[in-house]
């Protein structure tokens, strides 16, 4: 039984040393995928600082052209309609997407993207696509916040179905401040693959219940009919 | 040399140790160049099952008695290693597919090589407390190039599971198939 005890402490202790490092411990064969922060969490150790973006869209028969913003990086994807701006009198249209700092930490929410501000030399009239990727090494966002300003206050502005592993997609129909977040009491992430891993482990206890169980009740009544103690050596 | 490694077991974990480290280290460090990861991986997991050669096979926790409990030990162990990723999934890189065969590889050859021969060779020396502490300690040593250092404490703690698996239940097949599972997974 002192084995037993041992073998729940030792997974007690896994559990909890592993839940401080997401994604817990893994033989990191898997290739990370790298994220420049502005603000990095406490348990990255390397970081580029984070890049901006800028993009001169064309007017033609006055219409402003398609086409997409991205920062260097690309960790900002922002795709634009033909006629998605206002091009009154314009002959060019600049796009700039810049990250914020100081990061922003609104109260209930927590981003997992840094924060950029999106700007426009017009306003929009057309929803454009807005996608945004995310680092490997924190949970994925469930959202895509908007504001007007840095300060707030943050607007959920939904997500799309995910196109790319560690990628977030939603439409916006203004410019201005964007971060990738949850909720900070909210544990669901929305992602096409979040459901595999849970559902791999769900089968795998329901494996170890439905096969363990038997198991245990012959091995009882094999230690009782030989007269074995319950712990004998394998 | 291997008469003077078979009589001395102090040498034989000397022995044992550094290969196991310098193949581990040799493999982390090649696995970070570009085009080469597959095969530095499945290189390094088959240079780590040749520490398993000459034990017999109840020495490294092998043997097919009460298979039905190992295998479900196997799962069991591969539950609780992959339940901190599985509770934020998405946060949890995926394997890609191609890194699946050299994955198994290495799980296989790592639990071979350290919760199997380096913990035989250091039980010989100091008993199951030298054993369990030993290859735990050097399998985070191991690590200590491939993982950030705030993953070592989660690293340690996979490392103490596993070994306390093979001390108790006398087996190593179980930590291998959780290895596995959970290497396959992430």
């Amino acid at each position: 039984m002192r084995r037993v005890w041992l073998l729940a402490a030792a997974a007690a202790a896994y559990l909890l040393a592993a839940w401080m490092v997401a994604p817990g411990f893994y033989d990191g064969f898997a290739p990370a995928q790298p994220y420049n922060w502005l603000c990095p969490p406490f348990h990255v150790a390397a970081n580029q600082p984070p890049k901006s973006g800028s993009l001169q869209i064309k007017i033609i028969g006055g219409v402003s052209d398609a086409n997409s913003a991205f920062t260097d990086d690309v960790q900002v994807v922002i795709g634009f309609l033909p006629g998605a701006f206002d091009a009154t009198g314009k002959t060019v249209i600049a796009v700039d997407i810049k990250p914020v700092s100081p990061c922003p930490k609104p109260p209930g929410l927590t981003f997992v993207t840094n924060t950029y501000l999106i700007t426009a030399g017009a306003p929009l009239v057309k929803k454009s696509s807005l996608l945004m990727r995310y680092s490997d090494i924190v949970p994925a966002p469930s959202t895509v916040y908007y504001s007007s300003s840095a300060d707030g206050p943050w607007t959920s502005i939904g997500a799309l179905s995910e196109a790319q592993p560690f990628t977030i997609d939603t439409t916006t129909d203004k410019l201005g401040y964007f971060a990738a977040g949850y909720p900070t009491n909210s544990v669901s992430h929305s992602s096409s693959t979040t459901w595999l891993l849970p559902l791999a482990i769900a089968l795998l206890i329901i494996a170890v219940l439905v096969a363990g169980i038997p198991l245990a009740i012959m091995r009882r009544r094999r230690a009782g009919v030989e007269g074995e103690p319950d712990e004998s050596e394998p | 040399m291997l008469s003077v490694l078979k009589s001395r077991p102090a040498a034989r974990v000397a022995v044992i140790g550094t290969y196991i480290l310098l193949v581990e280290w040799t493999r982390a460090l090649s696995s970070n160049v570009s085009h080469a990861a597959a095969a530095a991986l499945i290189l390094g997991g088959f240079a780590l099952l040749l520490a398993g050669l000459g034990w017999p096979a109840d020495r490294l926790g092998l043997g097919k008695s009460r298979l039905g409990f190992r295998i479900l030990g196997g799962f069991a162990l591969a539950v609780v290693l992959l339940l901190p990723a599985a509770a934020r999934a998405s946060a949890a890189p995926i394997l890609p597919a191609f890194l699946a065969v050299p994955a198994i590889v290495v799980s296989v050859g790592e639990e071979i090589a350290f919760r199997g021969a380096l913990y035989a060779a250091l039980d010989d020396i100091g008993g199951v407390p030298v054993a369990i502490i030993g290859s735990t300690a050097l399998w985070t040593a191991a690590h200590a190039l491939s993982h950030p250092p705030e993953f070592l404490f989660a690293v340690a703690a996979a490392g103490l599971l596993l070994a306390l698996w093979r001390w108790a239940c006398k087996d190593l097949v179980a930590p291998i198939i959780g290895h596995v599972i959970a290497d396959l997974a992430l």
